[in-house]
């Protein structure tokens, strides 16, 4: 069947329409309890956000007056200092950012945070780029001598200056080499080794913050404001990215039990461990894994779980993409494995309305195969349509139609290559069969659809989805890189 | 983010802004009027006093821990009879948060008194800050007998410059 149209996989049985049951209402009303909260706090996230930078300002407003806007080197020269506060500022947040916070990620997902931490790269920057430019062009107008004599004085105020210039030349290398033109020229180790010099670069900016300058001077409350940023910001990188992770690692000691080939390249990886359970994984989620094996233990992965955690096992399944993870495909039954997460809002708790849609295309079927076992499905509430550009792309398929069955959904498959020059998720004979989200899913309305696969794919099923009128709320999205 | 969550973050940014502004411009005034034994000097160094020796480039100094380095030029008075006890201003040296000139007291070869004529005071922190490290520097000198002190953390440009004109007082004590 190499070019199938969309065709019911279990026979559609009648499908529960008519009232919703009193549980079905229940379980709707907690869902728009849970989607109220997240959303609240997301807006929070956002307020503290903006607040923290017009904070930054304020501490300099709260010190200068209105003294220094009076000439125009003064007025340069304050415009440095604030463009400084309100840059580390946002360097500080997009530490945060990327800390894996769990509240962040409960609320936002990591996904969504990574985002914005990229977004804030370049203007927090420029920002920094513009601190050091306004103070010279500042300084010298009030000295009355030129930038490039200022510049030589400040080298001659004294280290701190010094390594703040050290810190300005980190965070370009940090910035440029993570645009994404210039990024896809690195190895991913390589570019993580130099983006782990921001902690550097922050680092190295504090000293002549505290002891240059008044703002943040001594026995001053901005002081101690800047320096419970600086430790929020290094305290929740210490905790979640160091601390906790290596306690959950220790705690549940996974080792590789087995490694299954469920396809060519396709594999999954079954772990097991004491008391995984606690790991508290949902359907859905995926964590951050390394294999500490001679030739893996380098690479961290991050893989979906494929079924839920019991005690004692948990399952993976990964596809070769890359050098990386074909290797993942030949590790030894033993190995030692270490644990980050699990991460992740793509789970049943995220939904907000009364039925379930499931789109995945390839490997990103997994998170859906552990979602539909999470998620206490009653009798038609899911329908699930499973994507692949031929028949070898079936990852996982089986269970599915068993969890199908089970849930008496509906199941759809959908083969074929897509269709060249025509942006489509579908393939080109659906396409051509005049096949439509709205046609196949007939609660799409009342629906959560989550759509999880290739990220060129998932966008043209997200762009389909918006134009079908689904609200944003409704629509959830895993993203996996090609 | 929802509007009523950028609306709320422009009102709040908004107000703390305004709020550091009053903080700031009421913290000014209050020092103008009643910590200022000086008239402040404009912003572009020019010395009050003619009869001083004019540092060009004021921050130009020497790391923070280590001591002004001035030295090179030799008092202008012959040193053959230091006046047993006297009075000696040092020269104003400019800093980006305003000039500091002190007023040194020797008797007998010994500093016994260092009075800050002129303190940092651009900007409405910068009085308190130099208000704090004005006696702290003051006790340091007084121990050390001599400008080669360690300038107080936090008011970096205070000390240099009073370290500053504290040398070029004690320059002319032919000390």
């Amino acid at each position: 069947m190499a070019t199938s149209t969309a065709h019911p996989r279990t026979s559609k049985r009648a499908r529960q329409d008519g009232p919703l049951s009193r549980e079905t209402v229940i379980a709707a009303r907690q869902r728009a309890r849970n989607y109220r909260a997240r959303a609240r706090a997301a807006d929070l996230m956002g307020i503290l956000c903006w607040v923290s930078v017009a904070l930054s300002v304020s501490l300099y407003l709260a010190y200068s007056g209105s003294s220094q806007f009076t000439s125009p080197g003064g007025f340069i020269t304050a415009a440095g200092i604030i463009t400084g506060l309100a840059g580390t500022d946002l360097i500080l947040l997009m530490l945060l950012l990327a800390a894996r916070v769990p509240w962040i990620d409960k609320t936002v997902g990591q996904d969504r945070a990574i985002a914005l931490h990229k977004k804030l790269g370049k203007p927090a920057l420029y920002l920094i780029l513009g601190h050091g430019l306004l103070l010279t062009v500042g300084y010298s107008i009030t000295d009355g001598s030129n930038v490039i004599a200022e510049t030589i004085s400040f080298f001659g105020l004294g280290n701190d200056l010094l390594l703040a210039y050290i810190s300005t030349g980190l965070l370009l290398g940090v910035v440029v080499t993570s645009v994404v033109a210039v990024r896809r020229h690195f190895a991913y180790e390589a570019w993580h080794v130099i983006h782990l010099l921001s902690y550097v670069a922050v680092l190295t900016a504090l000293p002549h913050q505290l002891s240059i300058g008044g703002v943040l001077a001594d026995g001053t409350l901005q002081r101690i404001y800047w320096i419970g940023l600086y430790v929020t910001a290094f305290g929740a990188i210490a905790v979640f990215r160091f601390a906790v992770p290596i306690i959950r690692t220790l705690r549940h000691r996974m080792r590789v039990e087995r490694i299954e080939k469920i396809a060519p390249g396709v594999v999954s990886i079954q772990l097991a461990g004491a008391d995984l359970r606690r790991l508290g994984a949902e359907g859905g989620q995926y964590a951050i894994w390394r294999f500490w094996s001679r030739r893996t233990w380098w690479h961290a992965h991050p893989i979906s779980f494929s079924a839920m955690p019991t005690d004692r096992t948990v399952r993976i399944t990964v596809r070769e993409l890359g050098r990386g993870t074909s290797r993942l495909t030949r590790l030894r039954t033993g190995t030692f494995v270490s644990i980050e997460g699990p991460y992740g809002i793509f789970t049943d708790q995220a939904r907000t309305s009364p039925y379930l849609t499931v789109i995945a295309a390839g490997i990103g079927v997994t998170p859906i195969r552990a979602m539909l076992e999470h998620a206490k499905l009653r009798p038609g509430e899911a329908s699930i349509l499973l994507r692949g550009s031929d028949g070898s792309q079936q990852y996982l398929w089986q269970e599915i139609g068993q969890i199908a069955k089970n849930t008496n959904a509906s199941a759809f498959s959908m083969l074929g290559p897509r269709p060249r020059n025509y942006p489509t998720w579908m393939s080109a004979h659906a396409l051509a069969n005049n096949i439509t989200l709205e046609s196949t899913f007939p609660h799409l309305h009342e629906s959560d659809l989550f759509i999880c696969g290739p990220a060129a794919w998932a966008n043209e099923v997200l762009a389909d989805a918006r134009d079908a009128g689904l609200p944003e709320k409704q629509i959830h999205i895993e993203r996996f890189d090609t | 983010m929802r509007k009523r969550a950028i609306a709320v973050s422009i009102v709040s940014s908004g107000a703390v802004i305004i709020a550091g502004w009053n903080i700031g411009t009421h913290a000014q005034t209050a020092q103008t009027t009643e910590a200022a034994p000086v008239p402040p000097p404009t912003r572009v160094a020019a010395p009050p006093a003619p009869t001083q020796t004019v540092i060009p480039q004021p921050k130009t100094s020497a790391p923070a821990s280590a001591p002004p380095s001035i030295p090179a030029q030799p008092a202008p008075a012959a040193p053959a009879a230091p006046a047993p006890s006297n009075t000696f201003t040092g020269s104003s040296v400019s800093t980006p948060y305003g000039n500091v000139q002190v007023k040194v007291t020797v008797d007998a070869g010994k500093i016994t008194d260092v009075t800050p004529l002129h303190l940092t005071d651009d900007g409405g922190r910068s009085v308190q800050i130099s208000n704090r490290a004005a006696p702290i520097l003051q006790q340091e000198i007084l121990a050390a007998q001599s400008a080669n002190v360690d300038s107080v953390s936090g008011a970096t440009y205070t000390s240099d410059g009073y370290l500053k004109s504290l040398q070029s007082a004690l320059d002319q004590a032919g000390r």
